[in-house]
């Protein structure tokens, strides 16, 4: 095992095991701060697959950003134990069993997942690197590039509507 | 082209309207010609006249027929939206000027999702649409119930956004590319990680599109919504989530429809039985005419289960018929205060044409020959047979048409034979004068319904 399988592991092991503690934790305060946990191992597999344009942009926009946005509107709204709600127990069940079915299908579907023969050139691909997905975005991708300025821009309006007295 | 760049064009024109006048008629004003413009700009588009013919949309958009007509039936659509119920507007919020601003940016979205070619621009396009309809749910900012369906759609639409973006992801996983024709290829059977991408862009779209057992924001975000978006939210835009869905799932799985049609038809016929079931039991009409649009979905999935090429045009058919008619039963429902069946009582007396044009509505709705919903009824019922492996589902859809004539009959009744206190009615000359002329054009299409169809592909291949 060389340093970069040491790293994968540990840092999936990490990832997989933040977003399980994101579901369970009691106090939302603390999801959020699992949750930004699990963003830093998924940066850290960007940082392998030598995409550090990505990784650097997912700690800065997620991590940073649109985090602490959600630890500001959780403190807002000031949940605790006495105003959660009560969930039915059937409900739960159908929930458990909902989920379960679902996992069924995803685990089916990655266990043969048709990946071989495109696995990720770990530390030598440089498709992740910020020349190759400048050029990406400004050729291949210049239209969805383009338009999704119409969503931004939609959604700043509607911003304003909404924000405005 | 030309309707996506002038739609988003348009949008940020009348953000300008409202920085640079106070005057509601004067928005009013630039917006519907601006509209106007639209039309015509993807009416020269279908006739050959592209001006943005130098942009390389690199596959990522392809213009076909099918889907610039739709943009035209849609636009077209709108324009009458804006002229019967523009004023209507004003009484929302203040903010006149960006509500008509965030319709063009949907309308933009529905420009894109009726040419998409790759699953990105399905994504923003999806996207683009539901943004501004979020805004404009909670637009009436006083109103609690307002606020709520808007939080209410906000956070469901979302979620559905997540399950559509996983799908996408796991179909890129397999196929390398965001490219319909490229997922197309080889796809003849469906391997388990295209069968779960599949599923998970069936829900997604599914939500979209209000199709049960994924209905349930339906009800509660367009009885909160100001009625007056309402109207558009359960016509142009329901119609433009068909269009994505069977674009969709034609370009990218059209080649192993045998595997997934069964669900899609057991998933209509929930639409058709659940939608019209409940409908029968809604007090207030506004509510009633949210269930009815789950059951209108529930035809129009349909045109997603047979597939070809009368599905298709059937679609077109049905999303001309079937927004005439509900935008005009909501323009009447915008004059009235009390939104129950009661509130109907007595209509035909005080206000004859309104009744008279709300009941060519409801008749087409209800799908009663001699008007434009039988046919629409008639071509995506006889999509299904021309497919033939769901005749089970022709007759689901038979019966559940007959359940639907109840509730709609319910409003003709209430309007023509009960007495009740009519409720003061403000209405102008040419508004009645704009709903004869919609419930005309309805008629006819009902009378000659190749005429759309034959007309507009005339035009084209002149």
């Amino acid at each position: 095992m060389d340093i970069s399988q040491v790293l994968f592991y540990a840092l999936s092991a990490m990832a997989l095991g933040s977003a399980i503690m994101v579901v369970i934790s009691r106090n939302p305060v603390h999801s959020v701060l699992w949750l930004i946990i699990t963003f830093f191992a998924i940066s850290g597999h960007y940082i392998l697959l030598n995409a550090q344009f990505l990784g650097i942009v997912n700690l800065i926009v997620y991590a940073g950003a649109i985090m602490v946005l959600f630890l500001f509107v959780i403190m807002l709204m000031n949940l605790n134990a006495e105003t959660e709600p009560q969930k039915n127990k059937w409900l739960k069940l159908a929930g458990v069993v909902a989920g379960g079915c679902l996992l069924l299908v995803l685990v089916a579907a990655l266990k043969q997942a048709e990946v071989k023969g495109k696995v990720a050139e770990l530390g030598t691909g440089d498709i992740g690197l910020i020349k190759n997905l400048g050029n990406a975005l400004f050729t291949d991708f210049v239209v969805p590039f383009e338009i999704s300025s119409i969503l931004f821009l939609s959604a700043m309006v509607g911003a304003v509507v909404i924000g405005k007295k | 082209m030309n309707a996506i760049v002038i739609s988003a064009v348009l949008g940020v024109v009348m953000m300008f309207c409202g920085v640079f006048t106070n005057s509601k008629t004067a928005v009013r004003t630039v917006a519907i010609i601006g509209l106007l413009g639209l039309v015509v700009s993807n009416v020269l588009d279908m006739g050959g006249y592209h001006f943005f013919e130098k942009v390389n949309v690199r596959g990522m958009l392809s213009f076909d027929i099918i889907g610039l007509l739709f943009n035209t039936i849609a636009f077209g659509s709108t324009w009458i939206y804006f002229l019967l119920s523009g004023r209507d507007m004003e009484r929302v919020g203040v903010n006149l000027a960006e509500y008509f601003a965030l319709i063009f940016f949907v309308l933009c979205g529905i420009a894109i999702v009726s040419s998409f070619n790759s699953l990105l621009m399905l994504f923003l396009g999806i996207e683009i649409i539901s943004i501004p309809l979020y805004i404009l749910t909670g637009s009436d900012k006083r109103n609690l119930k307002s606020n709520e369906a808007a939080l209410k759609y906000f956070l469901m639409g979302s979620f559905s956004t997540g399950i559509m973006l996983m799908g996408i992801t796991l179909i890129y996983g397999v196929k390398g590319s965001f490219d319909m024709e490229v997922i197309r290829q080889g796809t003849l059977n469906l391997t388990p990680m295209i069968a779960a991408g599949l599923l998970l862009l069936l829900f997604a779209m599914s939500f979209k599109v209000s199709a049960v057992p994924f209905h349930f924001w339906t009800p509660d975000a367009y009885d909160g919504a100001p009625t007056v978006f309402t109207s558009f939210m359960a016509t142009i835009v329901k119609v433009a989530g068909f269009i994505a869905f069977i674009r969709l799932f034609e370009g990218c799985f059209g080649d192993v429809k045998g595997q997934w049609q069964l669900l899609a038809a057991i998933i209509t016929a929930a639409t058709l039985f659940i939608g019209n079931i409940t409908a029968v039991f809604q007090q207030s009409v506004k509510r009633m005419l949210s269930y009815s649009s789950i059951a209108q979905a529930g035809f129009m999935l349909f045109a997603l289960v047979a597939m070809n090429n009368m599905a298709k045009e059937g679609m077109i058919f049905y999303a001309a018929a079937y927004s005439l008619a509900t935008i005009g039963i909501f323009a009447v429902l915008l004059k009235m205060k009390d939104y129950t069946f009661e509130g109907f009582n007595g209509l035909a007396k005080r206000q004859p044409v309104l009744a008279a044009t709300n009941t060519v509505f409801l008749l087409s709705l209800a799908g009663i020959p001699a008007t434009a919903g039988f046919w629409a009824k008639f071509y995506m019922l006889s999509a299904a047979v021309e497919d033939g492996n769901v005749l089970w589902l022709v007759i689901v859809g038979v019966l559940c048409a007959a359940i639907s004539v109840y509730y709609y009959f319910r409003v003709i009744q209430a309007m023509y034979f009960k007495d009740g206190d009519p409720q003061e009615i403000e209405t102008s000359r040419s508004f009645k004068g704009l709903l004869i002329v919609i419930a005309a054009v309805v008629i006819l299409l009902g009378i000659f319904p190749h005429w759309l169809l034959n007309q507009l592909y005339s035009f084209f291949y002149l």
